[in-house]
């Protein structure tokens, strides 16, 4: 375990990166101090809070050295696939080959944020008709256009159907600018009707068998596309044991969230754990790196709830958060007004759930791709964030609207309806820019007035 | 007789009537109240429309919605909790290419048949739907051949009426005016339109255009294909779900470059000068195709955008497309 837990600044880590190196502390061949990314002009970071661990240094570098991963597999002659919008599904297949990478252009939309939109991309997803109406995700675009943030992936494949349209209109107009996109159908995930088989989903969630037969007809389609890719057959096995690893990855996380939400003390920072959790989505473009380096965090929060220390205070208003924010420093904002995190639901809950290893490995994927909480109905989504609720204890509910996101307009309505329904609880929504220094002072004061109206309640 | 309200141009209305029950498309007059949703931030004024539109009809004896955008699947998920009318959301996949996906989509209407069912609604049998979808057929094919020659607010609501009303007895009563319609010719392209855009086609004509080609959801691209003689007497199902999923081309189709030949022929055929491409503030779909539909043709676009609700807007539009016309003149 390191230090005593706690949060610091960037010049902190650097500091703190000199002690660790005296000490002889693992480096992976990524690692290195945080500070040096401020070279490839991530200046988010230096406005950031970091838990002060080696395993979360570990993380971050893990995280930002990314680009150079896949520039690195290109040229160790390795195919990369661009998956868009399924978050986890198609990756799952992707790693299960010898030759492919898959990594997701989606990820793209954190970098208005981490470069303080210095790097332009907005303004070139402006040029092509995309404008601020949109999910900042539509820097996707601008990095498709320069080039200059990740390699372009040898082939795209994009689920559409029961997806939100920003991404779907956004992945048209990347295919008329000239990017051939494999589309695939994901369907509004509907309950059975009498007379119909119904299937139970990872995470909860049923669908009729049709609807688990028509994905994983699509799921077909898809690894045909893979195989001619990657010029080499997936056969079942193949499969099974990279379904095998991504539920190792799975339960990992499984388990940082039950300690990290539930201990007493707050063991490991929202930002963190909001990393971690992106990891399940596509492995950071190396499986085995993603495994090892959440073993680490694991023990990292494990010691600390053992040893009865954390980063934050034990009073903390327990709050859950649904959808990820565009800027990264809301999370530290979170818990400088007195918050903390008690469950999670930032879209992609059925990329944390295990797959399924006793059915035949495509209907697995198959299942996991209509467990997505955005593939079926608010409500459903919302039932969902409810048992989560119950299962941490949150003493609120905070929905963090994506500008511009199609999804977000509706959505919110229903979530707190039924949220509200179930519990007692207050329910506060805000709207996170990639870039919210201009509007930090009024986040800040909802933020605030959450965090006292939920303590106020524990002396009613 | 129920009568079944949707307003997705995918669901086919003869699949309703072969049921035995009323469909009626609806048009949303306005935007309308803010009043079912607690707030109407980024909100399509479209879907804001409908749920109004639905939550104040007295007479729906069922609802069908669709997934074709997203925030109209969502708008179920409302409609469901403010709603006690019996309400149906089908899934219209957005890919198109295999037959994988066009067998959803009939499957689908399977499932819609099964609900229409429920509210007491009889299985057709085939020859009963084949006698639905002719009458239908005719009655299009009447629309789209007198449409050359109608002031384009009275096509676009004799195609309105038909989508409310069905065939009926409107063959009759369309009524072609005495003089030969003269004015620049436009184009409008876009997704559905409210009734009280309509008043674009007037405004056009006012400012010296006239609309030869309605492009937009509630217009002629909104039509399905003409049925095929053989494959209606043969397998009328198999048909109807073909000239729907088939022959209607919209912006949500992945990939939709479908849109892109249709409109092709289209301007081929009717010689617009100008396209007045009409989309509401947050409907993602077909704002992102101006700029694309912008690098595409070489004809002038005006883009329009609104809100679909307040006075100043129309004076913006009416200004707008005066600008717009005087510089093609």
């Amino acid at each position: 375990m390191s230090d005593i837990p706690r949060r610091i600044t960037l010049a902190q880590w650097d500091l703190q990166y000199e002690q660790l190196q005296k000490a002889g502390t693992y480096q992976p061949d990524y690692g290195g101090p945080l500070s040096r990314h401020l070279n490839d002009g991530d200046q988010r970071l230096l406005k950031l809070r970091f838990d002060n661990s080696a395993a979360a240094l570990r993380l971050w570098n893990f995280l930002l050295t990314e680009e150079d991963r896949l520039r690195d597999a290109r040229a160790a002659g390795k195919k990369l696939i661009g998956t868009m919008k399924d978050l986890g599904t198609v990756p799952v297949m992707a790693y299960s080959f010898d030759n492919l990478v898959a990594f997701y252009p989606d990820g793209a939309w954190w970098i208005p944020c981490v470069m303080e939109l210095s790097a332009g991309l907005l303004s070139i997803a402006d040029s092509l008709g995309i404008d601020e109406s949109f999910c900042p995700v539509r820097a996707m675009l601008g990095a498709f256009v320069t080039g200059a943030h990740f390699p372009l992936p040898d082939r795209l494949i994009c689920s559409v159907g029961a997806t939100c349209d920003d991404f779907s209109a956004i992945a048209q107009r990347l295919e008329g600018l000239g990017h051939s996109i494999f589309f695939w159908e994901i369907p509004h995930r509907r309950k059975a009707e009498p007379g119909e088989e119904a299937v139970n989903l990872p995470g909860g969630f049923s669908a009729p068998k049709c609807q688990v037969e028509f994905v994983e007809s699509e799921l077909q389609r898809i690894k045909t596309a893979l195989e001619e890719t990657a010029g080499e057959k997936l056969d079942e096995d193949k499969l099974s044991a990279g379904i095998k690893k991504a539920n190792q990855v799975r339960t990992y996380l499984a388990e940082l969230r039950r300690l990290a939400f539930a201990a007493e003390l707050c063991p490991i920072p929202a930002l963190e754990m909001l990393i971690a959790e992106m990891l399940a989505i596509h492995f950071c473009s190396d499986r085995q790196e993603t495994i090892e380096v959440l073993k680490e965090l694991l023990e990292e929060v494990k010691a600390r709830v053992k040893a009865g220390i954390g980063v934050l205070d034990a009073d903390a208003a327990k709050i859950f958060w649904i959808n990820p924010v565009a800027d990264l420093q809301v999370m530290n904002l979170l818990e400088d007004c007195g918050g903390r995190i008690c469950g999670t639901e930032y879209l992609f809950t059925h990329a944390l759930d295990a797959i399924p290893e006793n059915i035949p490995a495509l209907e697995a994927l198959a299942q996991m791709a209509l467990a997505d909480p955005m593939v079926g109905s608010s409500t459903e989504r919302a039932q969902r964030i409810c048992a989560d609720i119950h299962r941490f204890g949150a003493e609120a509910v905070l929905i963090s609207r994506i500008p511009g996101a199609s999804h977000c307009a509706l959505e919110g309505e229903v979530i707190s309806e039924i949220v509200q329904d179930n519990f007692d609880i207050p329910v506060l929504e805000i709207e996170v820019p990639p870039v919210i220094d201009s509007m930090r002072p009024t986040v800040r004061t909802r933020l605030e007035a959450l965090v006292e109206t939920i303590k106020a309640r524990r002396t009613r | 007789m129920k009568t079944i309200i949707y307003t997705c141009p995918y669901v086919p209305a003869e699949w309703i009537a072969a049921h035995g029950l009323r469909p009626s498309r609806i048009i949303p007059d306005a935007a309308g109240a803010t009043g079912p949703l607690g707030r109407s931030e980024g909100v399509c004024p479209f879907v804001q429309g409908f749920i109004s539109e639905v939550l104040t009809d007295k007479k729906a004896g069922g609802i069908v919605v669709t997934t074709v955008c997203d925030q109209m699947r969502r708008a179920y998920d409302i409609l469901v909790r403010r709603c006690d009318v019996p309400l149906f959301l089908m899934n219209v996949p957005n890919t198109w290419q295999n037959v994988t996906v066009q067998k959803l989509y009939i499957d689908e209407l399977k499932r819609l048949g099964r609900f229409l069912i429920g509210l007491g609604g009889t299985s057709p049998s085939d020859d009963a739907l084949a006698r639905i979808m002719l009458d239908y057929d005719t009655a299009r094919t009447s629309i789209l051949i007198v449409g050359g020659y109608l002031p384009a607010r009275q096509y676009a609501e004799t195609i309105a009426a038909f989508g409310k009303d069905g065939p009926g007895e409107m063959r009759n009563n369309i009524t072609l005016p005495a003089q030969q319609i003269e004015g620049m010719p436009l184009a409008i392209l876009g997704g559905p339109l409210m009734r009280r855009d309509f008043d674009i086609f007037d405004i056009v004509e006012q400012a010296g255009g006239h609309i030869v080609l309605d492009a937009t959801e509630t217009g002629q691209r909104g039509m399905c294909a003409p049925f095929d003689r053989l494959g209606l007497r043969d397998k009328p199902l198999l048909e109807l779900a073909g000239a729907y999923f088939c022959g209607i081309q919209d912006a949500s189709r992945r990939p939709n470059s479908g849109l892109y030949k249709w409109l092709k022929c289209r301007l081929t055929d009717t010689a617009p000068r100008g396209i007045i491409f009409h989309r509401y503030v947050w409907c993602d779909m077909w704002h992102a195709e101006l700029q694309r539909l912008k690098d595409w043709t070489d004809l002038p676009v005006l883009d329009i955008d609104t809100a679909g609700n307040n006075q100043t807007a129309k004076q913006r539009t009416t200004n707008r497309i005066r600008a717009f016309l005087e510089t093609l003149q």
